[in-house]
C-alpha cells in the first residue's frame, strides 16, 4: 500500500510517502501501522481525514496492497 | 455545464476572458482571492501552497457538479496557484457563467466555501521578504 503525507505531516514522518507492506486491513489497523512506525502522527489521528485512491473514506473503509492512501490534515486551500 | 479545473505554478492572468461558448449566458462572474501581506498576525512577502492534484482537481469537479445541480450554471473555471505565491498575487481564481447573476453568485459562495472544506491544498509556509529573496536567489 502507498501511503502519502501531506504539510505538517511531512514533518512529522520526514517523507512525502511511504510503502506499508500488508494485505486487507481497515482503518484501525491502517492507523495501529502508520503510528508503529511514526509515533508523532497519534496526536493529529482525530483531525486527519483518509482519502482512498483520491476519494474520502469512512471510517468503516477496508485498504487492500495495490490502494493509494493519503492522509489528508485539515485543509486550508484558497 | 462545461468545468475547466487547473493547478498551476505560474502566476493566473491579469485578464481571463469569459466563454464564447456559453450562449444563453447573462452573467460572468469572477473572483480572484489574494494573498494577504499577514499571516497570523506576521508580515508576510508570500504564501508557499501545496495540493494533492489528482485528488483536488477531482474534489473541485465533484463540488462543482453538486453545487450546479441545486444552481444550474453555464461554465465554470478554476484555477488554484500552488508553490510560492507572493503578496498581492491571486491564489486562486474562479470565473462563473450563467443565465442569470443569482446562481452565479450562490455558485461562486458555495464553492468557496467548500474548497475550504474538502478540497486537499494546503498553506504550507509563510515567507518573510528575507526568505523569499533567498529563494529567488537560489
Amino acid at each position: 500500500m502507498r501511503l502519502l503525507f501531506f504539510a505538517h505531516l511531512k514533518d512529522i514522518t520526514h517523507c512525502a510517502e511511504m510503502n506499508l507492506p500488508g494485505g486487507d486491513m481497515d482503518t484501525d489497523d491502517l492507523w495501529c501501522k502508520l503510528i508503529e512506525a511514526h509515533p508523532g502522527l497519534e496526536t493529529f489521528r482525530a483531525s486527519v481525514r483518509l482519502a482512498k485512491n483520491s476519494e474520502y473514506v469512512g471510517r468503516d473503509a477496508r485498504f487492500t496492497e495495490a490502494d493509494e492512501v493519503a492522509l489528508i490534515p485539515p485543509v486550508s486551500g484558497g | 455545464m462545461e468545468i475547466e479545473i487547473q493547478l498551476t505554478d505560474t502566476p493566473i492572468a491579469a485578464y481571463l476572458s469569459a466563454p464564447t461558448s456559453g450562449v444563453g449566458a447573462g452573467a460572468w462572474v469572477e473572483f480572484r482571492g489574494l494573498v494577504r501581506g499577514e499571516e497570523n498576525g506576521g508580515v508576510i512577502a508570500a504564501l508557499e501552497y501545496e495540493a494533492y492534484s489528482p485528488m483536488a482537481e477531482t474534489e473541485m469537479r465533484r463540488i462543482i457538479t453538486e453545487l450546479a445541480s441545486g444552481q444550474p450554471c453555464l461554465f465554470v473555471r478554476a484555477i488554484h496557484r500552488i508553490g510560492i505565491v507572493p503578496v498581492g498575487e491571486a491564489a486562486i481564481y474562479i470565473g462563473i457563467a450563467g443565465r442569470h447573476r443569482a446562481e452565479a453568485f450562490a455558485l461562486l459562495a458555495g464553492f468557496m466555501d467548500r474548497l475550504k472544506q474538502d478540497v486537499p491544498i494546503w498553506k504550507r509556509r509563510a515567507l518573510t521578504a528575507t526568505e523569499l529573496a533567498e529563494l529567488k536567489i537560489k
